[in-house]
């Protein structure tokens, strides 16, 4: 299962990483929208997650980027600082689910499973 | 202008001081002009009876004239012959000397043989005058009134009947016109004891002045006013004017004019003196008439006196004249009195209504000017006690809002630094918790080494918890308002905490008021302020304490609104930390039990419907909060400024 983490902070992509890895993911990363643009064209995920507050371009446009690349790629985002109108914003954009930062692995794995078990669900 | 007091004021006055004057001018100058009448008319009644004994005195004159003539010797003499040689000159002398027109003597059958106008020997016939016959017949003196026909006019003396028709000239000549009125008086001559003749005398009144004149001169005292004489006589052979003072347009008396019809009626036909105003010619005179009769008692004439009504009008005038001068005068005064008066009345209004314009433009500390020391100062000091009032309002209102905007800032500022803080904190905890998480997993982990990481894993979740309150709080903006009960908010609220209550031991008791409005609030955040109370006054209280919840309607109108009060029995509130109270992070809770923020998320929610929350307490003796929501917002609250990430 391949999952393409974007977030400008190392320190939790890092953790991520660890979190996915030791459930057997293939995690691969990107630190700004660009690069986790160039990365979905390249190639085939099963699950996106990424940040919202981003310096430069941030997660609502790289939501709305892979939504064009990838229509049916399930999307999960995260946020340190959410409020009910950036949920519904990053929701109407094409993201699936939501985790708030800061979480537990089991947090983590609890939102990712359920953000894909939403996007099969309707196949 | 026209509305204004002092307008008003001078108005009423001067209508006052002009109803004043025209009553005085209509009532008192008719009253007086009246008077002036009256007294003129009693002037004039009083003049007749002058003029009359004036005119008996001119009759008296002749007749004793006549009988002087008649008792001398010589005259008897002569008398007896019938011889009118031997008439002494003396007669004659004395005739001329009271002015007599006629004279003769007759026998005492009448018999003319001595006529003094009219010597002619033809002449001495059987004298037909009254005044012969009366003494021939009655063998008595007389003196009166008579008239001569034409016939006996020219027969005493041509000439009298040239001047007594000259004296008809305006009138036509009808039957009797002709006549002449005279005043003449008769006596018998005795001679040695026996009648032996008649001495006859008088005066033709038609074209005569002296009578008239001489009433003009001892009546009116010849009185002139505007040229013309004031008073006027005149004596009427029947209605015709026959001896005059009165003038004509020309200025010559006006002899052989009539008098007026009504006059002629009453006091001819009638016998009846007339007193009252009454044209002559072309001019009203205020007049007296009274008949004249003749020697047999029928009337021959009228005797006249009248005044010139014009001068008694011209008293009228000149009152009236008077009376309006003085009203003019009164208005002047009255105009000035009340310009002044409403001027000392007016100033300290006119400063009020500034004093009012400038209070409603904001400016709260007026001029009102000297305060006066009538009514006026009373509304003044009202006015000043009421500015007081003003004044005090606006402080206190100052100083709420201060005390709001103070809270507000110091809301939003910790809401910003909280969003800020929040959000750099969130991702190294997001480390920190995966990665503690990760070690925990592990088997392989001495078992000090689990209970300390436990304890990491612990305290990180607490920092958590700070970091999602202050989000919570930052983040408190958007109200999703709608229309409720608010006993039954609170009611479902005390539901929520029953079971910690019975686990705490506490009586929870709520005492709601039926008449509450429906209000429009946030449901959930309204909700979480009555928990945020109920579980402050739960951490006040040891077992056995008691909260007691109210509800209350509070007044109505734009001020009006619904009280919520929360009273415990608990610790109480020391007086230091009032003020506080309601500040971000302000904790008496033991570190780890408590943010310091749900009084300030609770006082922003609540300031964002327009409401308040304030505080009593006395320490040891309870505290208790009240929610004062209003019926309507006022423009949706005090808003927070948006905070964003």
């Amino acid at each position: 299962m391949r999952v393409l983490i974007v977030d400008d902070d190392a320190i939790v992509i890092r953790s991520c990483r660890r979190v996915l890895e030791a459930e057997g993911m293939d995690v691969h990363t990107a630190s700004t929208v660009e690069k986790g643009e160039e990365m979905l064209a390249d190639g085939d995920f099963d699950l996106m997650l990424t940040d919202i507050k981003m310096p430069g371009r941030d997660g609502f446009e790289m939501i709305a980027r892979a939504r064009r690349i990838r229509p049916g790629l399930p999307i999960l985002m995260m946020s340190g600082y959410s409020t009910a109108g950036t949920i519904a914003d990053g929701r109407r954009l094409g993201a699936d689910h939501f985790i708030a930062k800061p979480f537990t692995p089991d947090e983590l794995l609890q939102a990712v499973r359920h953000t894909i078990a939403q996007v099969d669900e309707p196949r | 202008m026209f509305h204004s007091i002092r307008f008003k004021l001078i108005a009423s006055l001067i209508a006052v001081s002009l109803l004043v004057g025209l009553i005085s001018i209509l009532v008192g100058g008719n009253r007086l002009y009246q008077s002036v009448l009256d007294e003129a008319h009693n002037r004039i009644r009083q003049d007749l009876n002058v003029a009359r004994v004036i005119y008996d005195d001119r009759v008296d004159t002749i007749r004793m004239a006549m009988e002087t003539i008649a008792s001398t010797t010589t005259l008897s003499q002569a008398a007896m012959v019938a011889d009118p040689s031997s008439v002494p000159p003396s007669v004659n002398a004395l005739a001329n000397r009271i002015h007599l027109d006629f004279l003769g003597i007759t026998d005492m059958a009448g018999q003319v043989f001595f006529r003094a106008g009219n010597p002619a020997p033809e002449n001495r016939v059987i004298s037909e005058n009254p005044l012969v016959r009366w003494v021939v017949e009655r063998n008595q003196p007389i003196a009166g009134t008579v008239v001569l026909s034409d016939a006996q006019l020219r027969a005493e003396d041509p000439e009298l009947a040239v001047q007594a028709r000259s004296t008809m000239h305006a009138s036509p000549l009808v039957p009797g016109s002709s006549d002449g009125l005279t005043i003449g008086a008769a006596v018998p001559i005795v001679a040695d004891g026996r009648r032996v003749g008649v001495l006859y005398g008088g005066c033709l009144l038609n074209g005569d002045t002296a009578i008239v004149d001489k009433i003009g001169e001892t009546v009116f005292k010849n009185e002139i006013y505007k040229g013309r004489h004031v008073g006027t006589a005149t004596i009427f052979h029947n209605d015709l004017r026959v001896a005059t003072s009165v003038k004509d347009a020309a200025g010559n008396r006006a002899l052989g004019t009539h008098a007026s019809p009504e006059v002629a009626r009453r006091v001819l036909g009638e016998g009846k003196r007339w007193t009252d105003r009454a044209m002559v010619l072309a001019d009203w005179y205020i007049t007296a008439y009274e008949p004249l009769a003749d020697i047999a008692g029928n009337r021959a004439g009228m005797l006249y006196v009248g005044v010139l009504e014009n001068k008694y009008a011209d008293i009228r005038n000149k009152a009236i004249a008077m009376f309006a001068g003085i009203t003019l005068a009164g208005v002047l005064f009255a105009i000035v009195l009340s310009w002044l008066l409403t001027g000392r009345i007016m100033r300290p209004v006119s400063y009020l209504i500034r004093a009012s314009a400038e209070i409603s433009s904001g400016n709260l500390h007026p001029n009102i000017g000297p305060i006066s020391s009538d009514d006026i100062g009373q509304l003044q000091k009202k006015f000043m006690v009421m500015v007081e009032a003003l004044q005090e309002r606006e402080r206190m209102q100052r100083k709420e809002s201060e005390t709001r905007l103070i809270q507000s800032e110091k809301q939003a500022s910790v809401g910003k630094l909280a969003a800020g803080v929040a959000h750099e904190i969130n991702n190294p905890l997001t480390a920190v918790l995966t990665f503690t998480h990760l070690i925990l997993r592990r088997t392989d982990l001495p078992e000090d080494v689990r209970d300390d990481l436990a304890v990491v894993a612990a305290q990180t979740e607490r920092v958590r918890g700070i970091v999602k309150s202050l989000l919570d709080f930052s983040r408190q903006t958007e109200l999703t308002p709608t229309a409720m009960d608010v006993n039954v908010l609170v009611e479902d609220s005390i539901r929520l905490m029953e079971n910690q209550a019975l686990i705490k031991g506490i009586d929870l008791v709520f005492k709601p008021d039926p008449t509450l409005p429906i209000l429009v609030l946030d449901r959930n955040q309204c909700q979480s302020v009555l928990i945020n109370m109920i579980l402050n006054a739960f951490d006040a209280m040891a077992a056995g304490g008691r909260i007691e919840i109210t509800t209350r309607n509070a007044g109505e109108g734009p001020k009006g609104g619904v009280e919520i009060s929360i009273a415990d029995t608990g610790s109480g509130i020391l007086p230091d930390h009032l003020d506080k109270l309601f500040d971000p992070f302000f904790t008496t809770k033991p570190v780890g039990k408590g943010t310091g923020l749900g009084l300030a998320v609770s006082a922003g929610i609540i300031q964002r419907h327009g409401g308040v929350i304030t505080v009593k307490s006395k320490p040891g003796s309870g505290a208790t909060f009240t929610i004062w929501l209003p019926h309507r917002p006022q423009d949706g609250g005090q808003e927070l400024p948006e905070v964003q990430s």
